[in-house]
């Protein structure tokens, strides 16, 4: 196989969601020498690309993009501890996501976690039922420049406000992006909390974090 | 006159229990409730405490099934608001689970307020097929009170009965004290049942801690609960129907080997608000034949069981009303009615249960009158046997002279549309060509000026303003 052969191989397994292949996919490559930095550039990122693209015409649905995402994060596994040291993926920007304290309900934000894994930026998910300082712990230990907070419930609510009340008093809320969602949000919701965006969806939410940093507009997700 | 809609077969019903037994027994469901684990634990089922699952062995299943009652009432605030279940025809629940309104005024999706809750259970109570109320979410008001606030609100407002959910065990004094100081004494609390309560859990196959724990204490008061879980086919369910309702039928047989080990003869109403998945945000559908195939195969598996049942339905994922909301609340409806369903839950609520539209409830209504129509069926019993009339008028005659047709055109035979338009096109013309909105939105307004009906002495209201005075301060 040529370079660009793994590379169009690791394009596809993102492509037809195949996480054990693109695993093994990127083992090979390193094995046959190649460069990680590239075989993310040019396999992984051009697949989740396509990926987003035949999502953005009908022709793939939910499903197939969250497999393809879980493709790209399994190669990534391989691939990111084989970066040189001057070599960085190409991050759009660092999340911290959680849904609050009070509400179990996780598989929202789960979704969203793997949406923006597989749309170029680093997350961190600190789980479900989480109080705001743990939110505030973890920025200060990533130095995060986004946090995205989930809740379905009308009485969790108050805890979205709580986590920007928090970075506030912690002096980090110039440096993070604040993005809430889950059932009982909305635009108006956000406004009144100072939050810095809401989305309705995991396709939503990537598209705002995308504005959020300043990335420009990818096709399929900020269509 | 069968006028009937089977959606499994009797062999298929036991296909479903069968499976859903084995899931129980396989998988097991995960507690977040030491409590409930214990109870569960200590009745037979075994119990991994690291993971919180347990694992409900089939002859628990079947207990629990012999001492949850087969029939009981949903207490109104007065008898003529009692709602006897089983039921022979199909009662409706105001659905307000969502937090948004459209409003009335400007048409404007926004916040939902406790006056919003007022007029909607006011409206929903003048409605021919209403049984049960829902209060509003109330969004801004954001103390842990927030709840009780609402179901005061709506005891104030109506004589129906209540179903509402409690959060936590804290709240549940304050509850039954609501309850009393509207009933007069505890005893009547337990008696009347003027107040249930929901449960969902959480698919797939998870029970939530608090509101487990909440209604752990709330059943000892003898308040019914209603089980309703919502795993959506194809994200939180698996992506046939057939799985999907094995999966809530499990989630449901969990919750009432549950509530039967931890108080056998606890009322329960054994339910289901299933839904579909929409493939390209991954949200929930309600307004889907998916959603009212499966919720209609529950109700069929809580007759399977002999146990009362309250279906999801006369549901719409439509934004605004109009002809989608119509559409998909008439198929979310019709066939839960054919299929005997005991109450449905879904009138007033637009855009997946997120949004209150108080002339959807008008609407609403009339989808239900159409339906009970359809369930009647063609009655062929003797009294409706006017062969005679056929006789006696012969070919060529006609029948609008009979005494019989005299009768009939004001009675249950043929349906009278209180919204429909069925005027000749000059008539509708000349009458400013109304809509069906228009007319459920003089309806409301009609509705909304009039007074209260049966309000609660103003003792009683100031007692429930220094319950909730104690509460919002209790209550952290």
């Amino acid at each position: 196989m040529t370079t660009a052969d793994y590379f169009e191989k690791l394009a596809q397994a993102v492509i037809v969601g195949e996480p054990e292949q693109a695993e093994e996919l990127a083992r090979t490559a390193l094995a046959q020498g190649l460069d990680a930095l590239e075989c993310i550039d040019r396999g992984l990122t051009v697949g989740m690309k396509r990926v987003g693209e035949l999502f953005a015409t009908g022709e793939y649905f939910l499903p197939d993009l969250i497999i393809g995402a879980d493709a790209m994060k399994a190669a990534l596994a391989v691939l990111e501890p084989a970066l040189l040291d001057n070599q960085q993926r190409d991050v759009l920007g660092r999340v911290v996501l959680g849904t609050v304290e009070g509400d179990i309900h996780d598989i929202g934000k789960t979704l969203v976690g793997t949406m923006l894994t597989a749309n170029g930026f680093e997350v961190m998910d600190i789980g479900f039922d989480r109080p705001a300082g743990e939110f505030v712990a973890a920025v200060e230990e990533t130095n995060a420049t986004l946090v995205g907070a989930s809740t379905l419930l009308t009485t969790t609510m108050q805890q979205q406000k709580k986590i920007i009340e928090e970075l506030t008093s912690a002096g980090l809320r110039d440096q993070v992006k604040v993005m809430v969602g889950g059932a009982p949000t909305a635009q108006a919701w956000a406004d009144e909390i100072g939050a810095d965006g809401y989305a309705v969806d995991a396709i939503g939410a990537v598209a705002l974090a995308r504005r959020l940093v300043g990335a420009e507009p990818s096709p399929g997700i900020d269509d | 006159m069968l006028g009937r809609y089977q959606i499994l077969s009797e062999e298929e019903q036991r296909i479903v229990h069968d499976q859903s037994v084995q899931v129980l027994g396989e998988v097991g469901v995960k507690l977040l409730s030491d409590r409930a684990l214990k109870i569960l634990g200590s009745n037979g089922a075994t119990i991994d405490t690291e993971s919180q699952v347990a694992r409900i062995p089939v002859e628990m299943v079947e207990q629990a099934l012999e001492t949850a009652p087969k029939s009981f009432t949903l207490g109104g605030r007065t008898p003529e608001f009692d709602v006897p279940l089983p039921s022979p025809t199909s009662g409706y629940v105001l659905d307000l689970g969502g937090v948004f309104t459209r409003d009335l005024r400007t048409g404007e999706r926004r916040y939902a307020t406790l006056q919003d809750n007022e007029d909607a259970v006011r409206v929903f109570e003048q409605m021919q097929h209403a049984s049960v109320v829902w209060p509003h979410s109330i969004a801004e008001d954001t103390s842990r009170a927030s709840a009780l606030r609402a179901t005061m609100s709506t005891l104030m407002n109506t004589s129906m009965h209540v179903q509402d959910e409690l959060e936590e065990p804290a709240d549940v004094p304050f509850f039954i004290e609501t309850l009393a100081a509207v009933l007069g004494s505890e005893d009547a609390v337990r008696k009347r049942k003027l107040f249930s309560v929901v449960y969902c859990t959480l698919a797939p196959l998870v029970h939530e801690g608090q509101m487990c724990d909440a209604y752990l204490d709330a059943i000892e008061f003898e308040v019914p609960i209603l089980i309703f879980p919502m795993p959506a086919a194809g994200s939180t369910g698996p992506g046939s129907l057939f799985s999907n309702v094995v999966l809530g039928n499990a989630e449901a047989l969990s919750s009432l080997v549950l509530f039967q080990m931890a108080r056998p003869g606890t009322p329960l109403i054994f339910g289901d608000a299933s839904g579909s998945t929409e493939f390209s945000s991954g949200g929930f559908l309600e307004g889907s034949p998916e959603m009212v195939l499966q919720t209609g195969a529950r109700g069929e598996m809580a007759r399977f069981y002999g146990l009362p049942n309250t279906q999801a339905g006369c549901l719409t994922d439509a934004k605004e009303p109009g002809p989608q909301a119509v559409m998909e609340k008439m198929l979310t409806t019709l066939p839960l009615v054919l299929g005997g369903v005991d109450m449905v839950q879904g009138p007033g609520a637009l855009e997946t249960s997120g949004v209150l539209c108080l002339e959807q409830i008008v609407v609403d209504d009339e989808i239900a009158g159409l339906c009970e129509r359809m369930r009647a069926g063609v009655d062929i019993s003797e009294s409706k046997d006017y062969s005679s009339d056929i006789r006696s008028v012969g070919p060529g005659g006609h029948f609008l002279m009979q005494d019989t047709t005299l009768e009939a055109c004001r009675s249950d035979e043929f349906f009278l549309p209180q919204l429909s338009d069925r005027n000749t096109f000059e008539r509708w013309t000349e009458l400013g060509k109304p809509d069906i909105y228009g007319k459920a939105r003089e309806r409301v307004e009609e509705i909304l000026a009039a007074p209260l009906n049966n309000p609660l002495p103003d003792e009683t209201v100031g007692n429930l303003q220094e319950i909730l005075r104690r509460a919002q301060v209790e209550l952290q």
